[in-house]
């Protein structure tokens, strides 16, 4: 087990690092080479690279000032600020510290809150997994970062992505068009290596990766008294702020880390220093963007409700096991269950003894240039989306949904809702349709329920808050216009 | 510009989820999931279009990398094309070589080099150490 978590460590280290590659494209890619492995092994190794790429990113964002994914964006700012004063060194050992202080953290409040959690939601009916669903998708709209209305649309596209094939409870092929292979619906895989591994590539021209690397020397690596105490606060409040917002669906290890920025810019006594080499701006963000991919488990593990779309493949990865996620996994598969738990106390012990002393290494990987490394990444893409089902439609499929994923980069449209679209859309369906078989058709029973219109009302609060917003931005919008029409009058 | 395209897949799967029966409420079809999800889309997408002013327009997007990615998408699809019947060295090698050498412009003999090195090295992880079941196409490999 103990391999498993090396290795997952190492490789999500590396994808962390390499410009171009994030988290989940790395799952993603490596996700048929786990077919081979038990479950538990399978699952470990992949939360291994996911929480190892939080580590890696920060080591391009401090040495490079390129975020190695998309969390690592707020530790440019004073990661690469303290590398120019010759603090690279010290930059890294903060984070590393933090990032192992926080996933420590975040594993033992997993430890705690994912079992009685889990018990919960045993009492669970097709009615309250329809509200839940509801309001993880309503949720994620709420917290994404771009409009509501653009991530609604995005999770509805996946829905309907999810609809595809044979319909379970009627036998009616479903959009299949008579390709054989689209019987058993859409994969996940080839969704997400094409919307996040090609799409990403298609948007990355070689020309705009350049390769200069700061680097520290092994001495430099330790921080002094100073540095070590300015750390420690932003360190703590990122681990608490990174866990609970870790919970919440959306994309929570970004929001994490830019409201862990915000806070220690808020609180210092010195707020001038940031952007000019804070440690608190190193030590807060890559805590909290931590933390939230420990939080980003709960959700997923006690109730089968992938928060974000790393979390939907690491969910896809189970059930493609045959282990599927919910309030069910601590009771009937505790193995993978506590393993699980376990790999991650001990993944983050060793990405702290690795991270430090492997710099060098990893440093002297940035310097492939990326003209050589991205024909890799397509490659490996292709390799992993034929070695899941041995079927070349999936890898059109994973080429289609590249060149729709640049797309909708270009359109300003977040891919993520559409995997977790995917993802949900078959459980979504299921208990919808089971609530109205088994209520004779009365759409009521969604309010009869009281956990079920508890968690409907919370969608309803989102959704008029959202709108508050939206009406409060568009009369700001028309009230500036007519200023600058008087003013231009 | 993003709201019409979607109201427009949308009317388009609507129109070819004709034959699928929407059923009742009592025993819902296997049409009305996909009819619902369909509905939300329509509407999502004209609030879309009704707010179309607050988004960039068209030609403030940034289109420099199109022809890169067009470039990259027509090698993935040629070689994707003949994967299963010219086999893994030799459709791999192929895309490897189109990339580095068309695309990036690099040094034809770097680029063969890279190419064939690179895919040997995979040949030999995923086929011989990790019993991976690659495509051998005609050739046998």
């Amino acid at each position: 087990m103990l391999c498993y978590a090396f290795l997952g460590c190492i490789v999500g280290t590396l994808v962390g690092i390499l410009p171009g590659i994030g988290p989940l494209a790395g799952i993603s890619i490596l996700l048929p080479v786990t077919f081979g492995l038990d479950a538990t092994k399978a699952i470990i190794m992949l939360a291994g690279i996911y929480y190892g790429s939080q580590y890696g990113g920060s080591t391009t964002s401090i040495l490079m000032r390129i975020p190695g994914e998309a969390a690592s964006v707020m530790t440019c700012i004073d990661g690469y600020a303290m590398a120019q004063k010759g603090r690279a060194g010290a930059a890294l050992s903060i984070a590393a510290v933090g990032s192992f202080v926080a996933g420590t953290f975040g594993v033992v409040m997993l430890t705690l809150v994912a079992p009685p959690l889990a018990g919960l939601a045993l009492r669970f009916g097709p009615p309250e997994y329809t509200a839940l669903l509801v309001l993880g998708l309503v949720l994620l709209a709420y917290m994404s970062s771009t409009s509501l209305v653009r991530t609604m649309l995005m999770a509805a596209v996946g829905l309907l992505l999810g609809c595809i094939g044979i319909d379970v409870m009627s036998g009616h092929f479903r959009y299949s068009f008579d390709i054989k292979e689209l019987g058993d619906g859409i994969g996940i895989v080839p969704v997400a290596v094409g919307l996040f591994g090609l799409g990403e590539i298609l948007s990355t021209p070689s020309a705009v990766v350049t390769q200069k690397v700061v680097s520290p020397r092994l001495r430099e690596l330790l921080p002094n008294s100073s540095e070590w105490r300015l750390s420690a606060l932003p360190i703590a409040r990122g681990s608490v702020l990174g866990f609970f917002v870790g919970i919440v669906p959306g994309s929570a290890h970004i929001i994490a880390s830019f409201l862990s920025y915000a806070v220690e810019k808020r609180v210092s006594r010195t707020p001038e220093a940031f952007g000019h080499g804070a440690v608190a701006g190193v030590a807060g963000p890559e805590s909290a963007n931590n933390s939230a991919s420990t939080g980003a488990f709960v959700p997923m593990l006690a109730l089968g409700l992938p928060t974000g779309p790393v979390t939907a493949v690491l969910m896809a990865a189970l059930l493609i096991h045959g282990i599927p996620p919910g309030p069910q996994l601590v009771s009937e598969h505790p193995d993978v269950f506590w393993g699980f738990i376990a790999s991650m106390y001990v993944g983050n012990l060793m990405l702290l003894a690795l991270n430090l002393p492997l710099v060098g290494l990893f440093v002297s990987v940035l310097r492939i240039p990326y003209a050589y490394l991205y024909p890799l990444i397509v490659m490996f893409c292709i390799i992993g989306v034929y070695e899941v089902s041995h079927s070349i439609v999936d890898v059109w499929i994973m080429l289609i949904m590249g060149a729709v994923g640049y797309l909708l980069r270009k359109f300003d449209f977040d891919p993520a809702p559409l995997v977790l679209g995917l993802v949900i859309a078959p459980t979504f369906e299921l208990s919808l349709r089971q609530s109205l078989v088994m209520s004779g058709g009365d759409w009521l029973i969604f309010f009869q329920r009281p956990i079920a219109v508890t968690l409907l009302a919370l969608c309803a609060g989102l959704l008029a808050l959202a709108a508050v917003a939206l009406l409060r931005k568009d009369w700001r919008g028309r009230l500036a216009r007519a200023q600058a029409t008087g003013e231009g009058a | 510009m993003g709201g019409g395209a979607f109201i427009l897949i949308g009317a388009l799967v609507l129109l070819l989820s004709d034959d699928l029966p929407f059923g009742t409420l009592a025993s819902p079809g296997a049409g009305m999931m996909p009819k619902l999800v369909i509905g939300a889309m329509l509407a999502f997408g004209l609030i879309l279009l009704a707010r179309a002013r607050s988004s960039p327009a068209l030609a403030a997007i940034a289109w420099d990398d199109f022809p890169h990615a067009v470039r990259l998408i027509a090698i993935t699809a040629a070689c994707i094309a003949v994967y299963t019947w010219l086999g893994f060295i030799i459709t791999m090698s192929l895309l490897l070589f189109g990339l580095t050498c068309v695309v990036e412009r690099k040094p034809i003999i770097s680029a063969a080099l890279f190419s064939l090195g690179v895919t040997g090295f995979a040949y030999g992880l995923f086929r011989v150490a990790l019993k991976s079941p690659l495509p051998q196409g005609v050739l046998w490999f």
